[in-house]
């Protein structure tokens, strides 16, 4: 016999079964797709833990603030040295007449510190620099490269040496927030894939007696094996379609409500949708191959003789 | 085209369900197999379609010796025996044409194969105008008949009917046994296994007698000795 026909015999047969066991697939159905919303759910969570980290850790930045008679040449220097290291994303430098701008701004309701400032004949203020560092982790090592006789000797103060204890902190939250999220995703993972598997015999358990029928009647082991694995493979897609349109109609909501939290997107419809192909071949591929396993594994339990 | 020399079988721990059975079947016999519940029939019959294998003794079909048959093996010889079970083994969820069918699709019969042969069996026993309807839409009879249409697709050489009227009334038991009669004409041989009486001694043909896992009488023209 070809075996274009036993394939078409085969997957006939797992649509027919599909179709005339139509509540046995449904509940199937449902415990697939909440095992994958539960998963898609801890995902979704984790995005929204890593990014309120990020946003925490985009919070944090030191600044260099040089002596009066720091030559505006070295204060540049500096600001070059810096941007040219790995470590730090963003350099901005201020002259003393725009630091002290900054400063009247951000005291402008503050009349006791403005008439304080008019009092004196001069800007106080020096030149500054704003450093932010790719990761918290990174600040230790770039205030460690500015000890250089070369700035070192033309540095008021930073920052940084009050701020560092706290820096440290916003670090260790994001690493364990991090780690937790992950820990969440591959123990919610592992629950899930017990509970396909336990689905999926269920499912096979209630037909075992046509199983030894089919046997009976002459049908070799893949012969009775293949429609279940194939009707496994239609759960599992329509399992995947279904938890991908909930996905897709919950996510603009959800999104909008956590706007005013994150001031600004959360970043979760942007996860999903410019990773749903992975998405797709990491839980898709791995649920149809789970249930194929699964399903081939059952169905052979029953195939004695 | 049946034969058994010393077959004993049991099962742990030790019970003892055939002890040295020796059986020869020619061709185109029609054979009764009777005794009480526990005698060993119905563990013949699984030896037969292997469901079973021997402790001891050799098993031969057709001249296959199917003794120590191999895993793979057993779809191939299912599809050279027709096999009717008292409680008819029918697919639930598929309709009666379709249950017919199954047994030439495993075969890898071809499509239009399976298109000519399902309606001439089904004829055969009278469902032609029932083919799209399910098992549970028909009466035990009639279950009864789908099955024996199924167990002639392959045009088996070999019958075996395990207790085939047992869930049939005197009525519809007559019915398969006249059909069961009728495909023996044809030439195929008929093993059935039974505790039916009336059956039996109706039928006038040989009946072998198992008692405690033993042949306690095989006669030509034998008659329903139990009591």
């Amino acid at each position: 016999m070809s075996l274009i026909v036993t394939s078409l015999r085969l997957i006939k047969a797992a649509f027919q079964n599909f179709g005339r066991n139509a509540w046995l697939a449904i509940a199937t159905i449902v415990v697939l797709v909440l095992a994958l919303a539960s998963v898609n759910l801890l995902v979704g969570v984790n995005v929204l833990l890593v990014n309120a980290t990020r946003l925490l850790e985009d919070k944090v930045d030191v600044t260099i603030f040089f002596k009066r008679d720091a030559r505006p040449e070295l204060v540049t220097q500096a600001k070059f040295f810096l941007s040219e290291l790995p470590q730090v994303a963003m350099a901005d430098m201020f002259t003393a007449e725009e630091s002290l701008e900054k400063f009247k701004e951000q005291h402008a309701g503050d009349e006791r510190v403005l008439a304080a400032l008019n009092e004196l004949d001069e800007n106080p203020l020096g030149a500054t620099i704003r450093v932010k560092a790719r990761n918290p982790s990174d600040y230790p090592f770039i205030m460690e490269t500015l000890k250089n006789p070369q700035f070192s000797d033309a540095i008021e103060s930073k920052t940084y040496d009050d701020h560092a204890e706290a820096i440290a902190n916003v670090q260790r939250i994001g690493e364990r927030a991090r780690a937790i999220g992950f820990s969440l995703i591959v123990v919610f993972a592992v629950i899930a894939v017990l509970i396909v598997f336990n689905a999926i015999r269920v499912a096979i358990y209630t037909q075992r007696e046509e199983i030894g029928i089919m046997r009976l009647v002459g049908a070799g082991s893949t012969y009775v094996r293949a429609p279940f694995v194939f009707q496994g493979i239609i759960l599992a897609a329509f399992a995947l379609a279904i938890t991908a349109g909930l996905i897709a109609l919950a996510l603009p909501s959800i999104e909008a409500s956590l706007r005013t939290l994150y001031g600004g997107s959360a970043g979760l419809h942007a996860f999903f949708t410019s990773s749903w192909p992975q998405f797709l071949a990491i839980e898709g591929g791995g649920l149809a191959l789970l249930v194929a396993v699964t399903s081939w594994i059952a169905a052979g339990k029953y195939i004695k003789r | 085209m049946i034969t058994l020399r010393n077959v004993s079988k049991t099962y742990p721990p030790n019970v003892h369900s055939l002890l040295d059975v020796s059986l020869d079947i020619a061709p185109g016999e029609f054979v009764s197999i009777v005794g009480q519940s526990g005698a060993g029939k119905t563990t013949l019959a699984k030896l037969l379609i292997a469901e079973e294998r021997p402790t001891r003794g050799t098993i031969e079909l057709g001249g296959w010796d199917i003794t120590r048959i191999r895993h793979r093996e057993i779809p191939m010889l299912r599809r050279q025996i027709g096999i009717v079970f008292q409680d008819f083994k029918l697919l639930p969820k598929k309709t009666v044409h379709e249950n017919v069918a199954f047994a030439l699709e495993v075969a890898g019969e071809p499509w239009r194969r399976i298109r000519e042969i399902v309606p001439q069996v089904l004829k055969i026993v009278g469902l032609e105008e029932k083919a799209a309807r399910y098992p549970m839409q028909l009466s035990g009879g009639e279950q009864q008949r789908v099955v024996i249409a199924r167990s002639l697709v392959h045009r088996p050489k070999i019958l075996l009917a395990d207790e085939p009227t047992g869930n049939l009334d005197t009525l519809n038991t007559q019915e398969i046994i006249d059909l069961l009669r009728k495909i023996n004409e044809f030439g195929t041989t008929i093993v059935l296994v039974t505790h039916n009486r009336e059956v039996v001694n109706g039928l006038r043909r040989r009946v072998v007698t198992i008692a405690d896992g033993r042949i306690v009488s095989d006669e030509r023209h034998g008659k329903y000795k139990i009591t």
